[in-house]
């Protein structure tokens, strides 16, 4: 075996007292992909956030291309080689995809001053060699996440990296832009570069990982070539429960007809779509990313007004203008990026969880702490939050945790029927687990739900019935005996008339 | 797909882009010539040679302060104490002149150096002993004012003749010190497009976390952009110097919230990451003129008080339409 080009040894670390690392060592050799892989809060984001100079370890040393590696600067590590796509892109919206791509690094001319032309001219270089073409002039903030995803990694080969971390990528993209990221892992890994690379989807990992590293509650638990592992094993090291207990089944009646969509539209690209939903069901949306199911959702939640067609709730005809509107007929819509829709993350889980019955538990105006104290709790003990108490802040909870705080929220309107966009992206798999258990009993009490997802195990695994969609429009639905990943693929990428002649 | 399609394809995308990104600025110009075309309607003197040279000279000692202010605004920050400093400039630079010709170029040294100073301190208290720019520039603009009211509270010092000459001085039909903000900003804007410097001050304001972790020298960005705006304060004092003639306590009192209120009504976000020199400039003249216009026009100083309010408030909702 060759050298490895880092080794990180016996690395601890601990945050006001909570242990949240233990003697971990992890090493990479030169040229392969190594897949991280754990719960959230088990440390993978931890320990890379230390490799990257972000976080000091208690104890423990990091040798990195043969020589011990001390205390050193983020530009410093930058300059060695690191680097770190993260989960939440680290770009500037506001600058344009070139200047991002250089940022801190600018090329500058003989006086000293930025050179424009080296700027856009190395920055269209680096981005073609990922198969891209893309406007570098273009503020990132005015492009899609997969383009800035892109960015990051032009990024990434500007620095030329030797080692680049890629902290959940797949977390916001779907189908064809996953694989164009593996073409490009696989491009790089063919360069020599090293890959870390951290996930929830155990499928990625398998199918681009050469050694796998698993992480649980602060420690290394399993660290093996992947030809050793299989999925059961996988699981079961990462939260000790195996595969077939994920996707909790009930069998529930299906009820009456709750919500009905007759052809609608808005003016986005949601273009003539009908569904109908039942008391007690779970209806998946599937489809790729931009293929309309957010807008779906919107239009069904009153956000964008409809241009054309129907909802119906319980038979009455509704033509809300409004999300309040919808709120007050028992439509609840939990959007996919909770952080910046769903939750105010500098409130208390108290204050996020009542924000929306205030009115309920107040008396003239004035809160009344005990009945608040009442709900809160009761919501801690039915979803198993995990917090320090009422008053911890939310943007300090752990995601899966975040996500049972805005269902939590939503189910105190009592709703009659509630929209899940991506409820357990972000989500570790032990409380993906405790939201799916969550998502049956809801519908044990008659709450019909809609569930927006880009992980199709998930919408197999929960849906009693699923509508694909592409290019605004429902492509197919699959119920029952019908339903299988390869057909709702199909379904997503070619549409509904060429997915049948295909 | 909302992909690689949208960006690629052609040009009225590009038009839709281009007035979304600039249409407040539009706005701004456009605005300015609804008031151009009121004067010159409703009053005489207010399109003659001599009234639009005091405009744009007068424009010039609140630009040149609202273009540092609009660096610090770039960045996420704040800067009230540019006012309570303008006011300690004049009453520096009046003592160290002394009415004496000898003492031009040490006045001017002394004045720049205390504004360096504060400038650097202001950076010091932010980046080392992390209080917030709002903060710290409100305590340094009662610490100024203080300072400067201790000075004197009575007119004091004298400038030289040739400073005070260089206030009337013009360039064929342009005031000098006109000339002098306009030559500011276009160096501001080549300082946001060209240097470093300028990507940085995007960078810090747009996001720290992200600046930090590629490496952008957050605190020297920082003490750069503080130093600059109190320089522009103190060098706006200077002109103050040569317009008075005498080191005037009076001076500046203000001056932070107009040069604020210019800032963002040229559609500079005051959450940082994005600001506009051509925007900024567009709010300094409209400032301006209104403020002429009203006084052409005879209406009271505390209705145009009312409507300068009224002018942020507008610009401001306009911004917001653009932005949904």
């Amino acid at each position: 075996m060759s050298e490895p080009i880092l080794e990180m040894r016996g690395i601890s670390k601990s945050f006001a007292g909570v242990r949240a690392l233990r003697d971990v060592s992890f090493r990479c050799q030169a040229g392969l992909v190594y897949g991280l892989v754990g719960e959230n809060g088990a440390g993978k984001s931890t320990l890379m956030k230390i490799l990257a100079g972000a976080y000091k370890a208690d104890a423990g040393a990091i040798i990195y291309k043969g020589r011990p590696r001390h205390a050193a600067s983020t530009g410093e590590i930058i300059a060695s080689g690191i680097s770190i796509i993260y989960q939440e892109l680290a770009l500037v919206p506001q600058m344009s995809a070139a200047e991002n791509i250089f940022l801190g690094r600018e090329p500058r001319n003989a006086i000293g001053i930025l050179d424009l032309g080296q700027l856009h001219a190395r920055s269209q270089e680096l981005l073609s060699r990922l198969g891209v073409a893309l406007d570098t002039r273009l503020p990132v903030g005015e492009l899609t996440i997969a383009q800035q995803q892109l960015v990051e990694i032009a990024k990434a080969l500007s620095q030329d990296a030797d080692l680049i971390v890629m902290d959940e990528p797949s977390a916001i993209l779907a189908g064809s832009e996953l694989d164009q990221l593996f073409d490009i892992i696989a491009a790089l890994k063919a360069q020599g570069v090293t890959i870390v690379y951290i996930s929830h989807r155990l499928e990625e990992v398998f199918r681009i990982a050469d050694e796998v590293t698993v992480l649980k509650d602060g420690e290394v638990v399993d660290s093996r070539p992947i030809g050793q592992l299989d999925r059961h094993t996988l699981v079961r090291s990462m939260v000790g429960r195996s595969l077939d207990e994920v996707f909790p089944q009930t069998d529930h009646e299906q009820g009456d007809l709750v919500l009905a969509a007759e052809d609608i539209a808005t003016d986005t690209i949601l273009d003539g779509v009908s569904l109908r939903l039942h008391a007690g069901e779970i209806l998946g949306i599937a489809g790729m990313v931009g293929s309309g199911r957010t807008e779906l959702a919107r239009a069904l939640f009153g956000a964008d007004p409809l241009t054309r067609g129907e909802v119906r709730l319980a038979g009455k005809s509704l033509q809300w203008q409004t999300p309040s509107q919808a709120i007050r007929a028992g439509v609840a819509l939990v959007p996919e990026d909770r952080k910046s829709q769903g939750l105010f993350t500098a409130l208390s889980v108290r204050n996020n969880i009542t924000i929306s019955i205030l009115s309920r538990i107040s008396r003239l105006g004035i809160l009344r702490r005990g009945q608040e104290d009442k709900v809160v709790s009761a919501a801690r003990q039915r979803l198993s939050i995990v917090m320090t108490s009422p008053e911890q802040e939310t943007q300090t909870l752990s995601g899966g945790n975040q996500q049972k705080v805005v269902l939590a929220k939503w189910l105190e309107t009592a709703p009659a029927v509630i929209i899940l966009d991506e409820p357990t992206r972000g989500v570790d798999v032990g409380a993906k687990f405790e939201i799916y258990k969550l998502m049956r009993q809801l519908n044990d009490r008659g709450l019909a739900i809609i569930m927006i997802s880009s992980e199709l195990p998930e919408i197999i695994g929960m849906s009693d019935r699923i509508l694909v969609m592409n290019g605004g429009r429902v492509a197919g639905e699959l119920a029952g005996e019908a339903v299988d990943e390869e057909r709702i693929i199909k379904l997503a990428t070619l549409g509904g008339a060429e997915a049948q002649s295909a | 797909m909302n992909g690689l399609g949208g960006i690629m394809s052609g040009q009225p995308q590009a038009r839709a882009r281009f007035l979304r990104r600039n249409g407040h600025v539009i706005m701004v110009y456009a605005f300015i010539l609804l008031l151009v075309a009121i004067g010159a309607t409703q009053s005489e003197r207010f399109l003659t040679e001599r009234n639009l040279a005091n405009v744009a000279r007068q424009s010039a000692f609140l630009g040149i302060v609202a273009l540092g202010q609009m660096l610090v605004i770039l960045t996420a920050g704040i800067d009230l104490s540019v006012g309570s400093l303008v006011k300690v400039s004049i009453l520096v630079s009046a003592i160290v002149m002394n009415g004496e010709s000898a003492n031009v170029v040490p006045a001017i040294l002394a004045t720049l150096a205390l504004g360096a100073l504060v400038g650097l301190i202001h950076g010091f208290l932010i980046n080392e002993l992390r209080i917030a720019p709002f903060i710290v520039t409100l305590a340094s603009l009662v610490i100024l004012k203080g300072i400067g009211l201790t000075i004197s509270s009575s007119p004091v010092g004298k400038a030289s003749r040739e400073v005070m000459m260089f206030y009337v001085q013009t360039v064929g039909p342009l005031p000098v010190i006109a000339l002098m903000f306009f030559a500011l900003a276009l160096l501001t804007m080549l300082l946001l497009r060209y240097t470093v410097f300028g990507k940085h001050l995007v960078a810090v304001g747009g996001s720290v976390e992200v600046a930090r972790l590629s490496g952008v020298p957050i605190k020297r960005t920082r003490y750069g952009v503080y130093v600059i705006c109190s320089l522009t304060a103190a060098l706006t004092g200077l002109l103050w110097l040569s317009r008075m003639g005498v080191g005037d306590p009076a001076i500046g009192d203000g001056i932070e919230l107009q040069a604020i209120t210019a800032v963002i009504i040229g559609g500079t976000s005051l959450f940082g990451g994005r600001a506009s020199v051509l925007g900024t400039l567009g709010g300094v003249l409209l400032l301006g003129i209104t403020a002429n216009l009203l006084v052409m026009l005879g209406v009271s100083q505390f209705i145009q008080g009312l409507i300068q309010g009224l002018i942020i408030v507008a610009a401001v909702a306009l911004y917001k339409q653009e932005g949904d």
